[in-house]
């Protein structure tokens, strides 16, 4: 490796990259993508793109940050985050997450154990930048000059750094080249959260300058709370999709489908990630088949963002967080259901029943659970018919971080595939020392220029090593294996990795959720209902 | 906003490569966007994608779920990634003129 990238190198007034990972020796995989010129090519930046856009880092672009006019959009541009910066570290304007913040500013050993942690630093071959303490050396640096305006004795003592436009741009992307996995704050021996430091400037470049990636802002949450869904779907256009989606898993399964729509009192609300209704609509026609099956009192919501769990802000912005959490929650008032039940979407969960803590109060402060714990009980109550030898083939589970490290749900989903499953496998590490994906933070999503390169040869190259040796004694194509990933966004990163890998098409490696294996076993259900088809 | 040419025309598109006006779209549209897939001209099959896609979005105003359009068309998903290699919503959408599908999709 050439010499280590130094925080310095951020400020640099040339528009060249400090870095560039699309030409580095990445990590190795194991067989059959061990020979590194098979693998594809990551392609490089147009000069197009490199002319057009600010924030010159490692040879990819997340943001697409115009180039400031002149030396005054500059001047103002730095007068706004710095301004941003104090509010970082103000009670009244970071209510949400001021403690741990300024915890992990005031502690950190510089060990690097939370590098050691990180898939992406790793992956990189050890790229300086990647680092979990690159990002916050800055922010700590910056914190101790500008917020704490320590001076000259400051500077000696936690390092200098030059705030320009250059140093702003380039930390901007920086803060897109994280999943916000939190594998790293796991690690930390003294409690720091370098994962959070990447959340909290993803939160200062958007609510202070409008800063954000398309993806998760204009046709993310902004559309969310217009149209009522990401995806763009209104009330009329859903009901219609999974009206269509009943029809098709009743042909499918030989039984009667229907989801229940807007029934007021009822037990449970189920609220689905949108993307599976588009995308993966076999994922919540397995729901509509189970709980039916289970004799569930159950709904789903027509209101405003009721049938979309997403809520994007949870990874850029605070306040875009709290409107859509807080429709969520109206949703289910207005029903008087008991609870809401997320579907297989983890960024999903962590939104709505860990953080929204923070913002539901008195009656808008409705009980929330996971659709794993609900699975759980169904399978374990014998309600259901199930036959595992439906299932007989490979299965391996991965363990979507916000769901498993975060909230601790590890077992629930490991007692259902352990009694449905006959060849389940575990990755290695599993559970709460699971890998992210490679999507995680939004990133499953993201693919302008050449940034899908970065998130499946970077990001996702940790999650294709664990699966390749989880399936590494049944690689041959005419055994099918499967990988359950339930959640959305860890489905799209697989589904976009298996493909651009090539296991798909040479090795037979399928993806999906829990809800299909599920159902796939169900003996009142016509055989076959996993069809080991691309999708 | 980017341009690209095709075929000798210019056309304004995002990060995507998806237009960034889908009003502008026509026939002729759609064989240059092709290009961008690898696909010289259009046969019956890709056009009988795009068709569908098309109207539905005329009419929903966003893309149709996928499993709706193999059941319109006929094709089984695998088929429509053999006609368009990147897929339904980055490869057929984009020949149709459609905006990038948005959402965890």
């Amino acid at each position: 490796m050439s010499r280590p990238t130094r925080v310095s190198d951020l400020s640099r007034r040339d528009r060249e990259e400090v870095t560039r990972i699309d030409k580095a020796p990445l990590a190795p995989l194991p067989p059959p993508l061990d020979d590194p010129a098979a693998l594809p090519a990551f392609s490089s930046l147009s000069d197009q793109a490199r002319e057009r856009y600010d924030g010159a880092l490692d040879g990819t672009i997340a943001l697409n940050l115009p180039v400031p006019s002149g030396p005054d959009e500059e001047r103002t541009l730095v007068a706004r985050f710095l301004a941003g910066l104090d509010k970082l570290f103000e009670r009244e304007n970071n209510w949400m997450f001021l403690e741990p913040l300024v915890l992990t500013m005031e502690h950190c050993a510089k060990c690097q154990t939370c590098s050691e942690a990180c898939h992406v630093f790793e992956a990189a071959g050890g790229e300086d930048i990647y680092r979990p303490t690159f990002r916050a050396e800055i922010l700590r640096r910056l914190y101790f000059k500008h917020v704490r305006t320590g001076g000259l004795l400051a500077a000696w003592h936690h390092g200098d750094i030059t705030v320009n436009w250059p140093l702003v741009a380039r930390l901007a992307e920086l803060s897109y080249r994280c999943n916000l996995c939190r594998r790293c704050a796991q690690a930390c021996p003294l409690g720091a959260d370098n994962g959070l430091v990447t959340h909290e400037l993803r939160k200062l470049f958007s609510q202070e300058m409008g800063i954000a990636p398309k993806e998760l802002h204009d046709n993310g949450s902004m559309l969310q709370l217009r149209a009522g869904s990401s995806t763009g779907m209104t009330p009329a256009v859903v009901r219609d999709n999974v009206e269509f989606i009943d029809e098709d898993i009743g042909e499918k399964t030989g039984l009667e489908v229907k989801t229940p729509w807007d029934v007021e009192g009822a037990d449970v609300l189920l609220v689905h990630n949108a993307g599976e209704i588009m995308a993966w609509p076999e994922n919540p026609g397995a729901f509509a088949v189970i709980l039916n099956a289970a004799g569930i009192s159950w709904t789903m919501s027509s209101e405003l963002a009721g049938y979309d769990s997403i809520n994007y802000g949870l990874w850029y912005d605070d306040a875009q967080f709290a409107r859509v959490a807080i429709r969520h929650a109206e949703a289910a008032r207005r029903l008087k259901v008991k609870k809401i039940v997320l579907g297989e979407c983890g960024h999903a969960h962590k939104a709505l029943m860990v953080v929204a803590d923070r913002v539901l109060s008195g009656d808008l402060d409705i009980p929330r659970e996971s659709c794993l714990t609900l699975f759980r009980d169904i399978v374990a109550s014998g309600r259901l018919k199930l036959d595992p030898s439906r299932n007989d083939f490979p299965v391996t589970l991965h363990d979507p971080c916000n769901v498993v490290r975060l909230m601790g749900v590890v077992e629930p989903q490991r007692e259902i595939l352990r009694a449905i499953c006959p060849q389940f496998r575990e990755m290695a590490p599993r559970g709460v020392d699971n890998y992210c994906c490679g999507g995680g933070s939004g990133f499953a999503i993201m693919s302008g220029h050449n940034f899908r390169d970065w998130r499946l040869q970077v990001a996702g190259r940790k999650k294709v090593e664990q699966v390749l040796e989880a399936f590494a004694d049944c690689l041959d194509p005419s055994i099918p294996k499967y990988i359950c990933a339930p959640c959305s966004n860890c489905k799209g990163q697989f589904r976009d990795a298996l493909e651009y890998f090539g296991l798909w098409r040479d090795h037979r490696i399928l993806y999906g959720g829990l809800a299909e294996l599920i159902v796939n076993a169900m003996t009142d259900v016509k055989p076959g209902f996993i069809e080991w088809e691309w999708h | 906003m980017a341009t690209i040419v095709l075929n000798g025309r210019t056309y304004a598109v995002d990060e995507d490569g998806f237009l960034e006006d889908p009003t502008i779209w026509n026939r002729e549209v759609a064989e240059d966007l092709a290009t961008t897939e690898g696909i010289n001209g259009l046969n019956e099959d890709q056009w009988k994608v795009v068709a569908y896609l098309r109207e539905y979005y005329l009419q929903a105003g966003m893309a149709p779920m996928i499993r709706k359009l193999c059941k319109e068309t006929g094709f089984k998903l695998a088929q429509i990634y053999e006609m368009f290699p990147s897929g339904p919503a980055k490869g057929a959408c984009k020949v149709a003129g459609l905006p990038k599908p948005t959402g965890c999709v």
